[in-house]
C-alpha cells in the first residue's frame, strides 16, 4: 500500500561514509566498426552507486548511456574496468557465477513489447525466472505469480493472457514483475517510461518509487529525459559520448550545474508553463552530437560548448570534485571559480588545481 | 462566410474506420478554427485521434478502411472534403505542407535532397531545373544546413536526424505554404536538437506569416509554441482554449491532470499525480463521457449522459458536466494524492 500523505522526504545528500552497492572502476566498452575502427561507446566510467538510492544517467542518443548500463550487468561483455558488487569483481566471474549473481542484478527495457516473448502467456513470463533460479514451483510459484502481478497493477485475471493483449504501460508493468520475480538488490531501469504516454508515465514513475521503498531497491534509471530523471532520482550523473560530464544531487543539478552541456540540456527542456516559456532565455547549442566513432579530442563537448577555448581541443578533462558531492569534467572551472559565467576569457582554472 | 483572419475552420468533422472489431470512431464531432499567424497546438495521448484530424485535413485517410464521414474543413473559405482529388493535390504541398515525426519515412531514400527539394516548386511553381537548385539550396541555407550547396546532392542517410528534420521543414516551406501542419516533429529526436528545431519553426513562422498547426503529446512544447490549444481524447475534443488560459484554468478534469503529472523540475513534488488506469478502447465507447472511468471529478452522470460540451470564458470551452466547477476550483487542487491509491493494484 501507499500512504497517502504526501512524501516530501528530503533527499539525502550522498554520503561519503555510506558502502557503495556497485562501485565501477574505469569501465569501457568499445566496439569494433570495421577496419581499425573503434566506436568507444563507454570510455572509462568510474561510478559508485550507493544502496538504496536511484542514480539518474542522462544524456542524448549516442552518449553511452544504454551501454554502460548493460555494460554493468554484462549483458554487453565490456572490454576492460571493474564491476564490483558485494565486494565480488563481476567481471572476472564465469558465465554461470555470472547468471547466478544476476538474479540479484536486474534490468527493465524501454520497450517491454520487445523483451517479451510473444508467445508464452503473462503467467509464464513471470513464472519463468522463479523456476530458472529455482525460487518457487507449483502452487507456490502460481501464488507469487499472483502476489507479483498484484504489486505492480496487473489484475490476477489477465494471469493467462499474451503480451499483444496489453498496452504498452501494461506490458511495462509485466516487465516489472518480471524483475521484481527473483527479489533483486538492483535494478538498471533503461528508458523505462520514454516509449509511453504522458498519462501512462507517471504511472510508471511512481510504482517505480513505490518499489524502491517497499523492497528496499537500488536503481539506476536511465532516460534522455531530464524532468523524468529529476523527479525519480537521488543522485544525477550527467554522460556525453562516453564519458561522465558531471555528478550530483538531482535538485543541485537542476539548479546549479556546472558543466556548459548541463546547462545546455536543461534549458533545451521545455517547460510546460506559457508563461515561463516566453520569458525564459534559452540556450540553443549548435550542430549535433558528433559520432562517438571519431570523437573530438580534448573535451569531447569542445565542439559546440560556447566556452570552449584553445586548451579545450587538447586537454582531456578529469571528472573532479568542483564543489562538495558535485563533479565536473571541465577544465575552465575549479573548486575555487565555479562559475563558469565568472572565469575570465581565456582561462583554464581547471589545470591549476 | 469566415472572418478574414480565419485561415482553417473544422466543423464537427468526423472520421471513422471500419475494422474486425467494429466502427473506431477515430475522430467524432472535431471543431476548431485556426487564425492567419497563428500556432494552434493539438495535444492528446495515442489513440486521442490528434494525427487522424491532421490526416483528415490533408484528405490522405486511406479509405478503406477509413472514411471522412462528415463535417466541413474550410481552408480559405473552401471546403477541402468537397473538393475533387485533383483540386486537393494542389493545394497539399504547395498551400498546406506537413512535416511528420520521422523524416527518413517521409524522404526518399533513393533521391538527392536537391531533387527532392527540387520537386516540390517544379511541380508546384513552375520553376525550371536551375531555378529549382537554387531555390532548393536557398531553403536549405534558410534552415540551418551548413555548407547547403554541397550537402543539397548528399542522400537522406547521410543526414543526421535533426539535420533531415531540417530538410523535411526545407521542403515543406519551400511553397510558402499558408499552413505548416507538423506532426510530432520532434518526438524521434534529442532535446538539444529539439530545441533547435522548435527554435527554427519559430524564426520561420515569424518570418513568413505561415500558420502553424503543432500535433505533440509534450506540454512543454505546447506552452513555448502555440497561441491556442485544443485537446484530445477519444477522438473527442476535450478542451479548447488560449494557452495561457489552459495552463492557467484549465476546465477538464482530463487537462488539469495531464498539467499535473509532468513532473516540474523546479519542484520538490514527493510523489507525483497519477491519472489511474488506461486511455479506451474507441471501438468499445460506453454511452456517456469517455474519460469517466479514469476521472477524479466523476459523478453518476458521467457515466450515463455524454457530457456538453461548455463554453467557459471568450473562446474557451471544456467538454465535461462539471466543466464551470473544474474551471472555477483551481486553487484547491482537491486531494489529489489520496483518492487513487486504492486504485493502484488495479487500474488495469
Amino acid at each position: 500500500m501507499i500512504e497517502s500523505r504526501r512524501i516530501t522526504e528530503v533527499i539525502p545528500p550522498p554520503m561519503p561514509d555510506r558502502e557503495p552497492l556497485l562501485s565501477i572502476s574505469n569501465l569501457k566498452v568499445h566496439f569494433n566498426a570495421g577496419t581499425a575502427r573503434v566506436v568507444k561507446a563507454v570510455d572509462g566510467v568510474s561510478l559508485d552507486i550507493f544502496k538504496g538510492e536511484t542514480l539518474g544517467l542522462v544524456g542524448e542518443s549516442g552518449c553511452g548511456k544504454s551501454t554502460l548500463g548493460r555494460a554493468i550487468l554484462r549483458l554487453i561483455e565490456p572490454t576492460s574496468g571493474q564491476v564490483n558488487y558485494r565486494g565480488r569483481n563481476l567481471s572476472t566471474l564465469s558465465a554461470r557465477e555470472m547468471r547466478d549473481e544476476r538474479r540479484h542484478l536486474q534490468v527493465i527495457f524501454q520497450d517491454p513489447y520487445a523483451s517479451l516473448n510473444p508467445r508464452m502467456t503473462v503467467g509464464q513470463i513471470i513464472r519463468e525466472p522463479l523456476e530458472t533460479y529455482r525460487l518457487a514451483r507449483g502452487a507456490e510459484a502460481e501464488r507469487r505469480v499472483q502476489d507479483l502481478m498484484e504489486t505492480v497493477g496487473l489484475s490476477k485475471r489477465f494471469v493467462k493472457r499474451y503480451p499483444h493483449e496489453f498496452s504498452g504501460g501494461q506490458r511495462q508493468r509485466i516487465g516489472i514483475a518480471r524483475a521484481l520475480a527473483v527479489e533483486p538488490d538492483f535494478i538498471v531501469a533503461d528508458e523505462p517510461i520514454s516509449a509511453l504516454d504522458v498519462s501512462i508515465q507517471a504511472q510508471i514513475m511512481n510504482l517505480l518509487e513505490r518499489l524502491k521503498r517497499e523492497k528496499n531497491l537500488t536503481y539506476l534509471f536511465i532516460s534522455h529525459d531530464l524532468r523524468a530523471v529529476r523527479h525519480v532520482s537521488d543522485r544525477v550523473a550527467v554522460m556525453y559520448l562516453g564519458k561522465l560530464v558531471e555528478l550530483t544531487g538531482a535538485k543541485r543539478i537542476y539548479d546549479e550545474p556546472l558543466m556548459p552541456y548541463t546547462r545546455a540540456l536543461i534549458s533545451a527542456v521545455p517547460v510546460p508553463d506559457p508563461i515561463v516559456e516566453a520569458e525564459r532565455r534559452r540556450t540553443v547549442l549548435d550542430g549535433d552530437v558528433p559520432s562517438p566513432m571519431n570523437p573530438p579530442a580534448g573535451c569531447r563537448f569542445h565542439t559546440r560548448c560556447p566556452y570552449a577555448i584553445r586548451q579545450c581541443k587538447e586537454i582531456e578533462p578529469r571528472l573532479d570534485q568542483i564543489k562538495p558531492e558535485h563533479l565536473a569534467a571541465c577544465i575552465r572551472i575549479s573548486p575555487s571559480q565555479p562559475d563558469i559565467e565568472r572565469v575570465a576569457a581565456g582561462e583554464a582554472p581547471g589545470l591549476n588545481s | 462566410m469566415l472572418s478574414n483572419g480565419t485561415l482553417l475552420e473544422v466543423r464537427d468533422l468526423k472520421t471513422y474506420f471500419r475494422t474486425d472489431d467494429g466502427t473506431v470512431k477515430a475522430v467524432d464531432g472535431v471543431s476548431f478554427k485556426l487564425q492567419r499567424g497563428e500556432t494552434l497546438g493539438i495535444v492528446g495521448e495515442s489513440g486521442s485521434g490528434k494525427s487522424v484530424t491532421n490526416l483528415s485535413i490533408i484528405r490522405l485517410i486511406p479509405d478503406p478502411p477509413g472514411r471522412i464521414i462528415g463535417g466541413e474543413i474550410l481552408f480559405a473559405g473552401q471546403d477541402l472534403l468537397e473538393l475533387p482529388e485533383e483540386k486537393v493535390r494542389e493545394i497539399r504541398g504547395r498551400r498546406i505542407s506537413m512535416i511528420f515525426q520521422d523524416p527518413m519515412t517521409s524522404l526518399n531514400p533513393f533521391m538527392k535532397i536537391s531533387q527532392q527539394l527540387m520537386e516540390m516548386t517544379q511541380l508546384h511553381l513552375g520553376h525550371n531545373k536551375a531555378q529549382a537548385f537554387d531555390h532548393a539550396v536557398r531553403m536549405l541555407k534558410t534552415v540551418g544546413i551548413p555548407d547547403a550547396r554541397a550537402r543539397a546532392n548528399d542522400y537522406p542517410h547521410e543526414f543526421s536526424g535533426g539535420m533531415r528534420q531540417r530538410v523535411m521543414i526545407a521542403m515543406a516551406l519551400s511553397c510558402e505554404p499558408e499552413l505548416l501542419i507538423a506532426d510530432e516533429p520532434t518526438t524521434a529526436l534529442d532535446v538539444t536538437i529539439q530545441a533547435q528545431i522548435l527554435e527554427l519553426i519559430r524564426r520561420l513562422k515569424q518570418e513568413t506569416g505561415t500558420s502553424v498547426i503543432l500535433i505533440t503529446h509534450d506540454l512543454g512544447v505546447v506552452a513555448g509554441m502555440t497561441d491556442h490549444v485544443v485537446v484530445m481524447y477519444a477522438g473527442k475534443v476535450f478542451e479548447r482554449a488560449r494557452t495561457r488560459d489552459l495552463f492557467g484554468t484549465p476546465g477538464n478534469p482530463y487537462t488539469r491532470g495531464l498539467l499535473r503529472s509532468v513532473p516540474d523540475p523546479t519542484a520538490e513534488q514527493g510523489k507525483l499525480y497519477q491519472i489511474p488506469g488506461l486511455p479506451p478502447d474507441v471501438a468499445h465507447l460506453k454511452p456517456g463521457c469517455p474519460f469517466a472511468p479514469r476521472c477524479d471529478r466523476v459523478a453518476d452522470i458521467c457515466n450515463r449522459e455524454f457530457p456538453p460540451f461548455v463554453k467557459l470564458a471568450a473562446e474557451h470551452y471544456s467538454l465535461c458536466h462539471f466543466a464551470e466547477d473544474v474551471y472555477r476550483d483551481r486553487q484547491s487542487a482537491p486531494s489529489d494524492h489520496s483518492r487513487h491509491h486504492s486504485n493502484q493494484g488495479y487500474n488495469v
